[in-house]
């Protein structure tokens, strides 16, 4: 595809999201603001893991940065949470300070230290199942770090562009993307043999493509759809997209927009009345649609959310979607959002042994899944992604980081994701499989990456790619 | 008028009749505020539907939240599992107070229902050749014939306290290095919190060993050095709600029945 040129929507929306974006300086109102919201969004879940750590580290060599360096240890970078809260929110750090490490940032090497320990953290939650209390420091991390790292303009641009594109609905005015989409379509009409089943009201399933779904999988959207048709299910797709990668704005902590963007969605995915909405994506969108939704809403949808490993299983299971079994030397890799913060830990395991006989599982798996490193938007990070992402937005990849500041800072944390993501690579070595089937566009990129990097010769798979080639 | 009669002659009697009230008034006032405090942040949310993997999965899934951090930390940290969760924890500092025998003589005298411990003989003595209390007993050396049966090698005031104390100061060892590593978590107060209990363990064997051996104690040492030792706990009680020890009598137990209710209940991971 040609390079197209920027558009006028494109260039606004760089403007509008550089106007937020500084790396530089210290913005102590915005700090001041950014820590209020955050303390008035705490709760008692919250307050516990913000209260109740013992600094005994045991969750230390759960986390796939403590192997870059020991001061990326869950409980270091959820410190500096808790430095904030110990000083704004208790009374004993108020009176005794520094002796109870309770102090707010007070200069740029502070906030550059928050930023840092925000993406040194892919919120995989591999620190909660391993902390002897139960502490989720990824969503410290995550959650209060990372809008504070955002609100007070330290966030990668390309993150923050992605999260206007889809709160704007601006993918749809982006020639590019559309072309993309458009193609996928056309391709799966081909591949269906008929015309697709887009926008029916009160279908059983409801197959939500997202733009990055077919940005980054369009064969397991083609999948998806097969096994849909081939089960004979009734079924529906939306004939645009309906978000990009719903929530975006999550992955930058920004949870009052991220809670409106669920919003939004529902109302859209409502107004075609489906019984259960498949997803594609299990990444952060899982867990967001699956378990988060109710909250966001105030109230339960009204329909169903599965991903569609659960909807594979649970045909396999009826006997609706036969499977032509393979001898491929194929294994799992656990999506953090989707196994321990989703649960679904069991269905991929039954899918793959009934597609192939070589399956295995890896030696980490289910709640110990190693973390492919790349989550929380850290696979964002890296030149290649800018450079692609640049050429889709017609613009040039330096339009995409705010300043030299950034640009270092990405290098940076690209240069720490490939260590992080070796301790994976070394899982799938041992395992001996071939192919590695998951569900994530950033586990299959960084686990695509990682196994370049490490010299491991292997295919990475969407389970609905894989899947699909499997019917009988 | 003596001690018996619980006026304040001395440290001892001072810790045990006097300051006593103050550190079980302390600690009640800070287990109301903390315990308060996570009421009334608590909010009212709608959960999504609750994957149901069956009850079977709930118990397994109770049991793994439990142990699978212990697991993991034999795996991934053998030394601070012998020396904090082993050494501090379950054969050192939690035996030793709720069932060294003069513990339980201690807490049965202001709490009765206590005495069930020694009246079911779960009690481990002070040392596995003798169980006399004090310097005033006639010193009998012979086996002491309790419970534990040969556990009782092991199972003793002599054994825990050393294992306590070779714990207790290898986790300050740990902060020291840690924080020599510029690791931001550690904490002043740390080294008070495990100073003091290092100071409690230091003083109550020293107590509790005032007899034997090359160490001889009059009364009055005795009597100070066990009420220093009754003195420090009060102060660690006192400290519990208000520092990481608060994680003994609440965080522990929240933090794991909240973990295992979100991931595995509501979320169904096996
Ligand atoms: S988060 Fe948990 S495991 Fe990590 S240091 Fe704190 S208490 Fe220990
Ligand atoms: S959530 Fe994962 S990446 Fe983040 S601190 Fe915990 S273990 Fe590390």
């Amino acid at each position: 595809m040609e390079q197209m040129a920027p558009s006028p929507a494109v260039k606004q929306l760089l403007e509008e999201v550089k106007r937020n974006i500084s790396w530089e300086g210290f913005p102590a109102d915005k700090l001041e603001k950014a820590l209020a919201e955050a303390l008035s969004a705490l709760d008692s879940v919250k307050l516990h893991f913000l209260e109740n750590c013992v600094g005994c580290a045991a969750c230390a060599p759960a986390c796939p940065y403590y192997y870059v360096s020991e001061k990326y240890g869950p409980v270091e970078k959820a410190e500096l949470a808790r430095y904030m809260y110990r000083k704004e929110g208790t009374i004993l750090g108020k009176l005794l300070g520094p002796l109870l490490n309770a102090k707010k940032p007070q200069s740029e090497k502070d906030l550059d230290e928050i930023v840092e320990a925000v993406y040194r953290c892919t919120n995989c939650g591999a620190c909660y199942v391993s902390c002897p209390f139960g502490i989720d420091s990824g969503l410290i991390i995550k959650g209060i770090l990372g809008s504070i790292a955002t609100k007070t303009g330290r966030a990668p641009t390309l993150i923050a562009v992605f999260d206007v594109i889809e709160r704007k609905k601006l993918f749809l005015e982006i020639p590019s993307f559309m072309y993309i989409w458009n193609e996928v379509m056309k391709k799966a009409e081909q591949a269906l043999g008929k015309p697709l089943p887009f926008d029916k009201k009160g279908a059983e399933y409801f197959l939500l493509v997202n733009m990055a779904d077919a940005m980054f999988y369009p064969d397991a959207v083609i999948g998806a759809m097969r096994a849909l048709d081939r089960a004979g299910l009734d079924w529906t797709l939306p004939s645009k997209p309906l978000a990009f990668r719903p929530p975006i704005a999550a992955v930058i902590g920004l949870q009052k927009q991220a809670k409106e963007m669920i919003k939004i969605l529902d109302e859209d995915i409502s107004k075609y009345e489906p019984k259960n909405v498949v997803l594609l994506d299990g990444g952060f969108v899982y867990p967001w649609l699956r378990f988060q939704m109710p909250k966001a809403l105030g109230r339960r949808p009204s329909y169903r959310v599965l991903h569609i490993v659960e909807l594979f299983e649970k045909l396999i299971k009826e006997g609706k979607l036969k499977l032509r079994q393979t001898d491929d030397k194929v294994t799992w890799h656990d999506p953090c959002q989707l196994a321990r913060r989703g649960g679904v830990t069991e269905e991929p395991n039954f899918v793959l042994s009934a597609a192939s006989k070589g399956f295995r599982k890896l030696p980490h798996h289910g709640a110990e899944s190693y973390c492919c490193g790349g989550g929380g938007g850290i696979g964002c990070m890296n030149m290649e992604m800018l450079e692609q992402m640049g050429k889709l937005l017609g613009v040039s990849s330096k339009d995409l980081v705010a300043s030299d500041k950034e640009l270092e800072f990405i290098k940076k944390t690209a240069e720490h994701w490939s260590i992080a993501v070796k301790r994976k690579i070394d899982d799938v070595k041992k395992s001996g499989a071939e192919i590695v089937v998951t569900a994530c566009p950033v586990c299959m990129h960084s686990i695509a990456g990682g196994s370049q990097l490490y010299g491991l010769k292997i295919q990475v798979r969407h389970i609905a790619a894989y899947i699909g080639e499997h019917i009988e | 008028m003596g001690y018996l009669g619980g006026s304040v002659t001395d440290v001892y009697s001072f810790a045990v009749y006097y300051f006593f009230w103050v550190a079980i008034a302390v600690f009640a006032f800070g287990a109301v505020y903390r315990i308060a405090k996570m009421v009334l942040f608590w909010r009212r949310v709608v959960k999504a539907e609750p994957r149901n993997r069956g009850v079977g999965a709930w118990i397994i899934g109770l049991i793994r939240t439990f142990v699978d951090p212990i697991i993991f930390s034999i795996k991934t940290k053998p030394h601070d599992f012998l020396a904090g969760m082993v050494a501090l924890h379950l054969v050192g500092v939690i035996p030793l107070i709720f069932l060294l025998a003069h513990h339980v003589a201690f807490f049965a005298y202001w709490f009765s229902p206590y005495k069930i411990i020694a009246e079911t003989g779960l009690w481990i003595p002070l040392s596995v050749t003798t169980s006399t209390l004090t310097i005033t007993s006639p010193i009998e050396v012979k086996f002491v014939d309790s419970i534990w049966g040969p556990l009782t090698v092991v199972l003793n005031g002599d054994v825990l306290a050393i294992l306590a104390i070779l714990g207790t100061a290898f986790k300050i060892g740990t902060k020291v290095m840690e924080q020599i590593h510029g690791l931001r978590h550690v904490r002043w107060s740390d080294y008070f919190s495990l100073g003091l209990l290092l100071f409690i363990l230091l003083t109550g064997y020293m107590a509790a060993r005032h007899s034997t051996g090359t160490v001889t104690m009059d009364v009055g040492t005795y009597r100070t050095v066990l009420g220093l030792h009754i003195l420090g706990a009060e102060v660690l009680l006192m400290l519990l709600p208000f520092s990481k020890y608060w994680h003994i009598v609440f965080g522990y137990w929240y933090g794991k029945l909240h973990e295992w209710y979100d991931l595995r209940v509501q979320k169904g991971l096996v």
